[in-house]
């Protein structure tokens, strides 16, 4: 191909994707089962706009994503506007806001879709949706617990079931490289081996920064009730112990409403988890991620969140058997069938048959009956 | 609220077999006295380098190996078609790609990245004053980033192969390659001026596969760890 050519009127641009029958009514089924499950628990739904000026967006946890944020000018105001990268920080600024005298906890919830200026290596999606829950103006670790088994219970709403939960200690590796006076440039390489595991790096490191204590949290990675053990073991300075007890109470507040979730710990990792101010999780599918969150500050108050995947969950979920369609000719009345389950597909004209409309089923006098081959 | 990492790969359910990526060449005879030590016994084609098969089972029905060339390595472990690797620091490096971990060395295939350049060149300037500089590298990215760091901007030539060729013909000022004896490099007539780093294989770990089989890749770990040289 020449640059002359014409480029196809197909393509989109990159990370850019139409969602096609069936899967878009699946994808909007499967937010709105897991918007239901949500309301069920008393989280009241918010819908912030797509664009707002980029001071308010990029405020709080906003600055994470920062630069993953498409900006434009708002021709009306001449100020730059961002378009959302993640939902959070619009629903933070309504909590601080419009819904400040409305009593705490505040639960709130929301679905949409955000924007993203790169993909990652691994998923090139810019454009992608997002549903989930705040829980504002509570410190416990029920609510922690409220929230990540609220996600549990979303997915097993449609049908993911083979769940595992992983928390992480974002505050962990600060709070131990401040208790060793760590400085950079060591710092940023300890920061680094740890988020890649580089164990021979972190040992090395580690040992010159004199916060041993990370070579033991980045071997107790793991199932949940070894992690912990290893942490009881491990010796931790005092800000680190409270985030470790903080933990160990999080998981037991979990353990005790859902005794056979597989959950594991992980006390070094903070990778994506920069805003976060004390516990935070990923629920992991069989084939990735499914959701995240965890516990920060909406303006002044403690609150703590959770945003699903929508589309990583599609991949995941069993595809659900799609309706009967059944054909109607010239005439024929559908509003029974439809009341019973039916999808009907009326013909417009004698070209339509019920094979051109892929129908699956016909009406034999008042009764579907199946298409035969 | 942050941003998704997911992978893309087929399904991993719980009882298909890992996938154990290794490398071919040089790496590959240096590991096969440590899976024998860790247990790991390929069908007897993989170490037939004319094999067709890419893919192999063990003597463990719950691990395949598959043959790749080092680079791919971290490609397959990154996407999650394989949950398992061994890849040199070099390769870590170049890809740096935040879905693999590393979490045990090796202690295998040692050798060094370096800079290099022509024998009669050597010294006869002062790098400080650089703008720019052309190198010869199959690792753009950490020649990149290592004249970045003292404010050089690095032109890349890439190659595949034979970078000591590229000064001498006039492609590149300096060449950053993988040094193990600097045998290669005396020969065509270059000099080691700069290590950048100093890189054994390391094994790598998808990090999705480490929070959903967190048992199994443990256990593979620990074998590999058991294997090592004391």
């Amino acid at each position: 191909m020449t640059s002359d050519d014409m480029p196809h009127r197909a393509l989109l641009p990159a990370g850019l994707a139409d969602l096609l029958p069936p899967d878009a009514a699946r994808e909007a089924a499967l937010v709105e089962a897991m918007l239901a499950v949500f309301a069920a628990h008393g989280y009241e739904r918010v819908k912030p706009p797509l664009l707002e000026f980029e001071d308010s967006l990029l405020a709080g946890s906003g600055a994470a994503v920062a630069e993953q944020t498409f900006r434009l000018m708002d021709p009306v105001s001449q100020r730059m506007m961002g378009l959302r990268a993640d939902t959070t920080p619009q629903v933070a600024r309504i909590a601080a806001t419009r819904l400040a005298n409305v009593a705490r906890p505040l639960r709130l919830s929301y679905a949409g879709q955000v924007l993203r200026v790169r993909g990652t290596p691994i998923a090139s999606e810019r454009q992608m949706p997002q549903a989930g829950i705040e829980l504002i103006g509570a410190a416990t670790a029920m609510a922690d617990a409220e929230v990540a088994l609220l996600g549990v219970e979303a997915l097993a709403a449609v049908g993911v079931t083979d769940v595992a939960l992983d928390v992480l200690m974002p505050t962990m590796t600060p709070a131990l490289l401040d208790a060793a006076r760590v400085v950079p440039p060591l710092r940023q390489k300890l920061a680094r081996a740890l988020d890649r595991k580089d164990a021979a790096d972190v040992a090395a490191l580690a040992a010159e920064a004199g916060a041993p204590a990370l070579t033991a949290l980045l071997a107790a990675a793991g199932p949940a009730d070894g992690a912990l053990a290893a942490l009881n073991a491990a010796d931790l300075p005092p800000a680190a112990r409270a985030i470790a007890d903080n933990a160990a109470a999080v998981i037991a507040a979990i353990r005790a409403r859902a005794p056979g979730l597989r959950i594991t710990l992980d006390p070094v990792e903070f990778r994506g988890f920069t805003y976060h101010t004390g516990v935070a999780f990923t629920l992991y599918g069989p084939g990735g991620e499914l959701a995240r969150g965890g516990r920060y500050l909406s303006g002044e108050e403690p609150a703590t969140g959770l945003t699903l995947y929508p589309d990583a969950v599609l991949r995941m979920a069993a595809p659900a058997a799609p309706a009967p369609r059944l054909f109607l000719a010239p005439g024929q009345d559908g509003a029974a069938h439809r009341a019973a389950g039916f999808v009907t597909v009326a013909a417009l004209s004698a070209a339509d048959t019920p094979r051109s409309l892929r129908c699956t089923h016909i009406l034999h006098g008042q009764t579907p009956a199946p298409i035969e081959d | 609220m942050d941003l998704p990492i997911n992978e893309r790969s087929l399904r991993m359910e719980a009882q298909t077999p890992l996938v154990l990526a290794l490398p071919k060449g040089r790496i590959l005879k240096e590991l096969g006295p440590l899976l024998a030590r860790a247990g790991i016994f390929p069908a007897a084609d993989f170490d037939d380098e004319d094999s067709r098969r890419l893919r192999f089972e063990t003597n463990d029905p719950g691990l395949d190996v598959v043959r790749v060339r080092p680079f791919d390595v971290a490609t397959f472990v990154a996407h999650g078609g394989a949950q398992i690797g061994v890849a040199g620091g070099d390769v870590l490096m170049e890809a740096d790609s935040p879905e693999v971990y590393a979490p045990l060395d090796l202690g295998i295939g040692r050798c060094r990245v370096s800079v290099a350049e022509p024998a009669a060149t050597a010294g006869r300037d002062d790098p400080s004053r650089w703008s720019r500089v052309t190198v010869a590298t199959k690792y753009p990215n950490i020649a990149q980033r290592h004249f970045a760091a003292r404010g050089v901007q690095a032109e890349i030539v890439h190659l595949n192969g034979a970078m000591e060729l590229a000064p001498g013909l006039g492609l590149a000022r300096l060449i950053v390659d993988l040094v193990q004896t600097g045998s290669t490099l005396a020969a065509n007539g270059l000099v080691e001026t700069e290590v950048i780093a100093q890189v054994t294989s390391r094994l790598v770990v998808n990090r999705t596969a480490l929070k959903t089989r967190p048992e199994a890749i443990a256990a593979l770990i620990a074998r590999f760890r058991a294997a090592l040289p004391a």
